[in-house]
């Protein structure tokens, strides 16, 4: 078990800043770098023939509202403390927060002497979060049930986080000035925790009477290889769990597709567009359970017969009365009665980059993802000056669904056939975690012969 | 030229290294610790609904063992409670001819089947004793003969009892007598007896010349009926003291009770008429004052009592008097609204008070004259500041247990809602385990936590009153109440209006009384 791990993915959750997805616009903009063949297999560096991709860690989280890490933690001395207390003020009434991130552990690409076909197999672990929670829910655990008295809570927060391996292989092929690309992807997944998004009701009335309760529940989630039970027996909740990024399963597989192309319209223009994760999915079978609370309890403390009082029985029991509350939330673990499954993000990418001088380019990016029902758009155009043979800098102007204005930039840093590189779609916020509600990087290396 | 193939080499280490190291800073994910706060919690502690039924039954007649309260068909309410019962058994009177020694002047003999003053009995059935004949034979001759009494038969057969005594004998032998019957028409039995020497000559026992030689005893009689005439004749008959108690504690301020009524019940099953005299008949005050009864229901501070008439077959019935004062023929309600506590008196019976000669009476051996009073409230009233004190056992249960190092304070909600037209103001002290008041629950001294609901014409209540009160507790001082095990409640009831209007009680009139409570905490 490993709470811990977990819980640290929690608060990832809870700080990431807004991103409805994966947003790499300025990836996008880098045809030079070898990592960019992730978001479309149809690139490859160009006049190299061996590529090795290193690490590769990008980072992309959001929070729906103002809030930032620094506004949930902060130190004191050795410890660090949550103080929900500066955020609950700034949440909305539902809030949502997501996570994406990705590790490419390595990548070999390859093309042919005659440069018209590329060979890439790779090697990558995603994690793909996402949650949203009513402010109630903060509210009621940070300041109690005494302050919303005569108010039905909604608290149930829902949930859809998965992680998974992707195992790739992709083919390019080069017509004239045009490359296209696909790649499949075979799908190990290690975990998964899916609210049920029909039965998300967690609800708390406290009477003004004299604050008699009312609970009720019609919650169900799905865990495969995340939770193993859920104890109510005591006054609190324990959760035993497993941590996200444990060993990928082969029972739980899926698969993917990649496609893309990229056309050299001139000697100065280029344009590209990819799709990846195309029939993206994986289905759950390892370890696989059904969580359930399914209850309506109504809690108006002891109930004395006037006659025992009469008659001098005076003692309160409080202790039995107690504990049946926690009967309300007790979750029965079962095996899932539908399909369990976990669709993969559908990304788009497209662009163009226009090479103005030996040293000047610019660019211009699109990226659309859809996932259920969520959506994000983002459009951005980049100015990227090469310093020195093998030094470049970036900038780049974006706007997506959440914010108009966010200035992204990336260094590169090209000596020999290492590549090395940081780059965000959101320069203020992308490193600054700590006081930002969005956090965007990502950094790696490569060589490329 | 070789710093800058280094450099070219160590930058991109250095710079990966640098934007890298945030993301290696881990141990801030790990193991976050909630920061301090304040929270407010809130839940219900108990509730509970007084039947105003139970809760009258208990404070207005706790220590009485013979009372009920019925509910009358408009859901009034009527208390009942009876005093313990005085009576006087027929036993009684039969131990005054339990038996008798006499002698047998002659052959033919009389003497008397009872002696008590001015009845004459005409029949007695025997359930017990013996008869004895002392026979002394002074001659020299044995005599053999008979003794008879025709007026003491058994299943018909006339008692017979045959006798040899030698000279100077001495015989005393014991006689059963159980089943025997004594008929005299003038309560007068014959003893004859026959006596005979060996050569027939018939003669007088004597021990010597003029001194009767045999003697009659009867022993430890006991009769299963009498049945004669009772003349007039006075005796004592009832003298008793009931507690009237209609509260364990101590009683402080004024109540009206609407119209008591006390019924005095005498069951007799007697058979002959009897007249009871009131000789002594008062309440005692609660400063020990005597209160006289006085009523329009004694003629001549006397009353006279059904009987059983022999002449209409009614032994072994038993006859009921009711003799009910109220505020229309006695000062009772007055009496009673002063709250008394005892009432003492005493009856003496005088039998066939008409002088009637041609009544036969009886007496049983269960034969009995009872006396019961009760006293009934018909729960209409007020009352002002009607006071109540009790010691209560206290248990906090759970909260007993509660880790209070982390309570700020707790703020306690008492809400009631009354049916009843009866305010309640209220006060409790937290007891040591030495009695001692530790706290109370109110700071400013008694509240009323129970508001008298409104009341229509009749005083019946015709709504529901809600009160609310709050108590707050700094955590010290809830830590200090929790560990208590006794509280002293002291209570004054008031009645609509304060006490200013007669109110009915109603059997379906009830209070709820509940208590939720706010617990704040400091987490650190």
């Amino acid at each position: 078990m490993h709470i811990s791990k977990y819980k640290s993915l929690l608060l990832c959750l809870f700080l990431a800043g807004e991103m409805t997805a994966q947003q790499e616009l300025m990836l996008s903009s880098m045809p030079d770098l070898w990592h960019s063949n992730s978001i479309n297999p149809a690139i490859f560096p160009a006049g190299k023939r061996f590529f090795i991709g290193g690490p590769a860690y990008s980072l992309d989280a959001a929070h729906s509202s103002k809030v930032a890490y620094g506004d949930v933690f902060r130190k004191d001395g050795t410890r660090t403390l949550i103080d929900l207390g500066n955020v609950i003020n700034k949440l909305d009434p539902e809030n949502e927060v997501f996570f994406d991130q990705r590790i490419e552990t390595v990548s070999l690409g390859i093309r042919s002497k005659n440069d018209n076909w590329g060979l890439q197999i790779g090697h990558a672990i995603v994690t793909s979060g996402w949650g949203k929670y009513p402010k109630s829910l903060a509210e009621v655990l940070w300041y109690g049930n005494a302050p919303y008295i005569g108010q039905t809570l909604e608290i149930g927060p829902q949930a859809d986080i998965f992680d998974w391996h992707e195992w790739s292989v992709g083919l390019s092929r080069r017509f004239g000035q045009l490359d296209i690309g696909a790649r499949f992807k075979y799908l190990t997944g290690a975990g998964s925790l899916q609210t049920d998004e029909n039965r998300t009701l967690m609800s708390i009335y406290t009477d003004p009477d004299i604050y008699q309760l009312t609970l009720k529940t019609d919650y169900v989630f799905y865990s495969s290889s995340i939770v193993e039970a859920v104890d109510t027996a005591g006054y609190g909740y324990k959760f035993r769990t497993n941590s996200f990024g444990g060993q990928p399963s082969f029972q739980n597989t899926g698969m993917a597709f990649d496609v893309g192309f990229r056309a050299q319209l001139s000697e100065h223009l280029s344009i590209h567009a990819s799709a990846l994760n195309l029939g993206g999915s994986i289905e759950w079978k390892e370890n696989v359970s059904a969580f359930t609370s399914s209850n309506q309890y109504f809690y108006e403390g002891a109930n004395i017969p006037g006659i025992d009082i009469i008659n001098g029985s005076d003692n309160l029991d409080f202790d039995a009365k107690l504990d049946t509350l926690n009967d309300i939330f007790q979750f029965e673990k079962s095996t899932p009665d539908r399909a369990f499954k976990s669709e993969l993000p559908l990304r788009i990418f497209a662009g163009g980059n226009y090479q103005l001088t030996e040293r000047w380019s610019l660019g211009f990016s699109a990226m659309y993802q859809s996932l259920a029902n969520r959506t994000n758009t983002a459009l951005g155009v980049s100015a990227r000056w090469q310093v020195l043979r093998w030094v470049s800098l970036g900038g780049m102007y974006s706007a997506n669904s959440r914010t108009p204005g966010n200035l992204g930039f990336h260094l590169l840093l090209n000596p020999g056939p290492l590549q090395v590189y940081v780059l965000s779609d959101n320069l203020l916020n992308g490193f600054s975690a700590k006081n930002s509600p969005a956090v965007n990087f990502r950094l790696g290396g490569a060589l490329v012969f | 030229m070789h710093y800058k193939t280094l450099l070219r080499s160590l930058v991109p280490v250095l710079f990966v290294s640098f934007v890298a190291w945030p993301a290696c800073q881990k141990n801030e994910f790990e193991d976050p610790e909630l920061a301090e706060r304040t929270s407010e919690f809130a839940f219900p502690l108990f509730s509970t609904t007084l039947n105003l039924k139970d809760l009258m039954l208990k404070v207005l007649s706790d220590s009485l063992s013979n009372d009920t309260i019925l509910v009358n068909p408009d859901g009034t309410m009527t208390l009942y409670y009876s005093g313990k019962v005085a009576e006087k058994p027929a036993t009684d009177i039969f131990k005054d001819f339990a038996g008798g020694l006499f002698p047998l002047t002659d052959t033919v003999s009389y003497g008397p089947i009872d002696n008590l003053p001015g009845v004459s009995v005409s029949r007695a059935d025997l359930s017990k004793g013996t008869i004895y004949f002392g026979i002394f034979n002074g001659s020299q001759d044995t005599l053999t003969g008979h003794i008879r009494i025709p007026q003491m038969t058994k299943d018909g057969n006339v008692f017979v009892y045959p006798f040899v005594a030698s000279p100077g004998a001495n015989n005393a032998t014991p006689i059963p007598v159980a089943g025997y019957i004594l008929q005299s028409n003038n309560n007068v039995l014959e003893f004859i007896y026959e006596a005979y020497k060996p050569t027939g000559e018939r003669v007088k026992v004597e021990i010597a010349p003029g001194f009767p030689g045999i003697f009659v005893q009867f022993e430890n009689l006991e009769f299963s009926y009498l049945q004669g005439y009772w003349a007039n004749q006075r005796y004592e008959l009832i003298r008793d003291t009931i507690e009237i108690d209609i509260n364990q504690t101590n009683l402080v301020g004024d109540v009206y009770i609407k119209n008591p009524q006390v019924t005095m019940r005498i069951a007799n099953s007697w058979g002959f008429p009897t007249r009871g005299v009131v000789k002594y008949l008062s309440f005692i005050g609660r400063n020990g004052e005597e209160i006289p009864l006085t009523s329009s229901v004694f003629v001549d501070s006397a009353v006279d009592f059904n009987y059983p008439s022999f002449a209409l077959g009614e032994v072994g019935q038993t006859k009921f008097t009711d003799i009910t004062l109220d505020e229309t023929n006695s000062n009772i309600a007055q009496i009673f609204n002063s709250q008394p506590t005892r009432l003492i008196y005493e009856v003496d019976g005088i039998s066939n008070a008409q002088n009637d000669q041609s009544i036969v009476g009886f007496l049983t051996d269960s034969s009995n004259i009872s006396l019961n009073m009760r006293v009934e409230l018909l729960l209409e009233g007020s009352a002002r500041n009607f006071g109540a004190e009790q010691t209560l056992d206290l248990n906090f249960g759970g909260l007993t247990d509660l880790d209070t190092s982390k309570l700020e304070s707790v703020e306690f909600k008492i809400v009631s809602e009354n049916g009843s037209p009866i305010s309640s103001n209220l006060q409790l002290y937290f007891l040591d385990e030495a009695g001692v008041a530790v706290d109370s629950l109110f700071d400013n001294g008694a509240q009323f936590i129970i508001r008298a609901a409104p009341v229509n014409s009749e005083g019946a209540a015709i709504g529901i009153t809600r009160t609310e009160h709050f108590v707050t507790m700094p955590a010290a001082r809830f830590e200090r109440v929790r560990q208590t095990k006794q509280a002293y409640l002291s209570t004054a009831f008031t009645t609509a209006q304060d006490g200013a209007v007669s109110v009915r009680l109603l059997a379906s009139d009830n209070v709820t009384v509940k208590m939720g409570i706010k617990a704040k905490m400091r987490f650190q």
